[in-house]
């Protein structure tokens, strides 16, 4: 039955939550199959314009059903995949960790930086000078200042009043909770609660 | 995410091309050159008129719409009286998954097959869904809930019951003492898992 | 007699808390604006004017706390408030360029219909669903439609579109007294709300009188 590749791509999306890497061997499987429903259909509709042979269309409506499923399965697959890379621009930030960056293709990749520009011009247009960051404060506020054990050595962090902090692994800071969040989503701070 | 909405299938909507790809009963009424392969079982080159195949829904109901109808459409047993007449009895005690995982979703698409069923399709659906509604609600508020519950759930009420069990998580979360506990984001923890997982492989 | 101190300090102070209460009261429709935008299936108009104000306002405070003491109490207060406005104002931004990314053909369709006073986008969000429209575009077509046969290679613009489901039910609360509602599906019957009633009703039925401010969505 036709279609059943295209069934595969989408399956794939729904059974894992993460990207994995770019199927292109199946897009190119379905790929395939739209060109010889294609080219079939080619040779029915001049049979039909030149033999007057209208038993055959029938067949060519079914094929252009199928053409048209199998369209749709690919658009989808890149759409969905889409979807959670934009996600992921929200959770983690511009820089995506490189064990995702592997499983795009390169047009994804494209697409992501596309879209990071296109984000920060519109941050960037709120407000007078400096625009609005809306990537931060996403979390309701309880605390002003969370304490943060630091997982993972990254390096100086300037807060808004200038002070600069050392975040080395296994250090243990007091810091303001919108500097703290968009680190502690991407793993580098971790929350420790009272 | 920063809104709500709520399902409604559309072009990408991996739930509808999944249940679309389900299998209809149809009887082919217009003869079909050069695709008797469709047919396991037939052995000409072209699929004749009185067969009958079974076709993904995707397929099937457009070829029943086209103006000469391709092929005439059996509506699935789960969706005509004798089903319907177990549900209205107890909808709760049946597990749904079982008869479709995608019951819901397919059930709106296939009471477009009869105009003299329609409405009492669409009927027998909403009253399922609502006499099962306060079990899935009960489900996903039980923290002690077995975890292979989901998979009994045919997949609305699944994806329901999931969000059910996230929402009570936080609001469990929200209501402890003091701190709104900022977490490393779900799709990092994963990212670290696999990493350890290779670490352990080398 | 009065000193003229005196009544110079209650001059400020006045002007302070006439400042206060504006503030207090752009924050308030910013909430209402956030939550509407959270439950509307679709995109609303546009609160630039409260936004602009609020971020203003978010400067001034930020210069004020520059000039308090790092010990001073007030300097946590007004960090809170200002995570809080923050919080308000990122979320409400949000929900629209959630809502604009994923019905985008439809709302640029949608807004090239209307005027420039009556358009739901700011310049910057159109311009971000024109630029969101192109990559996707880009995005199909490097990877899937130009190795697509024939006419299949197109990219057409009525089967992409996704619309928002106005049918969606909403709770709201009603601002004011609000007469003649048709309730959809129920034979034309007509329901009034009293000032501060709640209700859940579905959106196509209440759409005009949310943007309006007549009821808000909770």
């Amino acid at each position: 039955m036709y279609g059943r590749k295209g069934f595969k791509l989408i399956s794939e999306l729904d059974l894992y939550s993460d990207i994995l890497p770019f199927n292109e061997a199946l897009i190119k499987e379905v790929l395939q199959e739209m060109q010889s429903l294609y080219d079939a259909n080619v040779a029915n509709s001049n049979a039909i314009r030149n033999d007057n042979n209208m038993a055959l269309l029938p067949s060519v409506q079914l094929r252009h059903i199928a053409l048209k499923r199998n369209k749709r399965c690919i658009l989808a697959y890149i759409y969905n995949r889409m979807r959670k890379l934009k996600e992921l621009r929200w959770e983690l930030g511009s820089i995506l960790p490189p064990e995702i960056n592997t499983n795009l293709i390169n047009a994804e990749v494209q697409w992501f930086q596309s879209y990071n520009k296109s984000l920060a011009k519109y941050m960037r247009s709120l407000g007078e000078d400096h625009g609005f960051n809306l990537t931060t404060n996403m979390v309701p506020p309880k605390t002003l200042y969370v304490e943060v054990k630091c997982v993972e050595d990254f390096g100086k962090l300037e807060l808004d009043d200038g002070q600069v902090i050392l975040l080395k692994k296994n250090t243990y800071h007091l810091l303001p909770r919108s500097v703290c969040e968009p680190l502690i989503r991407q793993g580098i701070l971790e929350h420790k609660s009272t | 995410m920063a809104c709500c909405q709520s399902y409604i299938p559309d072009y990408f909507a991996i739930t509808d091309i999944l249940s679309t790809e389900e299998r209809i009963s149809c009887k082919i009424e217009v003869e079909l050159p050069g695709l008797g392969f469709l047919d396991s079982s037939c052995q000409s080159e072209n699929l004749k008129v009185g067969t009958k195949v079974e076709f993904p829904l995707w397929l099937a109901e457009p070829l029943k719409n086209l103006q000469n109808s391709v092929v005439s459409v059996d509506i699935p047993k789960i969706y005509k009286e004798g089903y319907r007449e177990i549900l209205e009895a107890d909808a709760e005690v049946i597990v749904l998954s079982k008869w479709n995982p995608f019951y819901y979703e397919l059930g709106m698409h296939v009471r477009k097959f009869s105009d003299r069923d329609y409405e009492i399709i669409t009927e027998s659906l909403l009253q399922t869904f609502k006499s099962r509604f306060q079990l899935v609600m009960d489900w996903s508020q039980n923290a002690m809930s077995d975890p292979t519950l989901s998979i009994q759930l045919p997949r609305l009420e699944r994806d329901l019951f999931l969000i059910g069990q996230q929402a009570k998580i936080r609001l469990v979360e929200w209501l402890k003492m003091g701190t709104n506990e900022l977490v490393v984001s779900e799709i990092t923890t994963n990212l670290k898992k696999r990493k350890r997982e290779q670490y352990e492989f080398d | 007699m009065e000193n003229n101190g005196d009544v110079q300090m209650t001059a400020e102070n006045d002007d302070q808390e006439e400042e206060e209460v504006t503030a207090q009261s752009v924050l308030l429709a910013i909430e209402e604006a956030w939550l509407n935008e959270k439950f509307a299936p679709e995109i609303l108009p546009h609160r630039s004017d409260l936004v602009d104000c609020m971020l203003q306002q978010i400067m001034h405070m930020e210069e004020n706390m520059k000039r308090l003491d790092k010990e001073d109490l007030r300097l946590m207060i007004h960090r809170m408030e200002l995570d809080r406005i923050k919080y308000v104002i990122t979320n409400y931004l949000r929900a629209r360029l959630e809502k604009i990314e994923k019905y985008t053909i439809h709302i640029l369709s949608q807004e090239a219909t209307r005027s420039s006073e009556e358009c739901y986008l700011t310049v910057a969000e159109l311009q971000f669903a024109k630029e969101f429209l192109t990559n996707i575009e880009m995005l199909f077509k490097t990877i899937a439609l130009q190795h697509m046969p024939g006419n299949f290679q197109t990219f057409e613009v009525d089967t992409l579109t996704v619309k928002p489901n106005l049918q969606t039910y909403v709770f709201l609360r009603a601002n004011d007294r609000i007469n003649g509602i048709i309730v959809p599906g129920s034979m034309d019957e007509e329901i009034d709300l009293e000032p501060g009633s709640q209700h859940i009703i579905q959106y196509s039925a209440v759409a005009d009188l949310v943007k309006s401010g007549a009821v808000k969505l909770i």
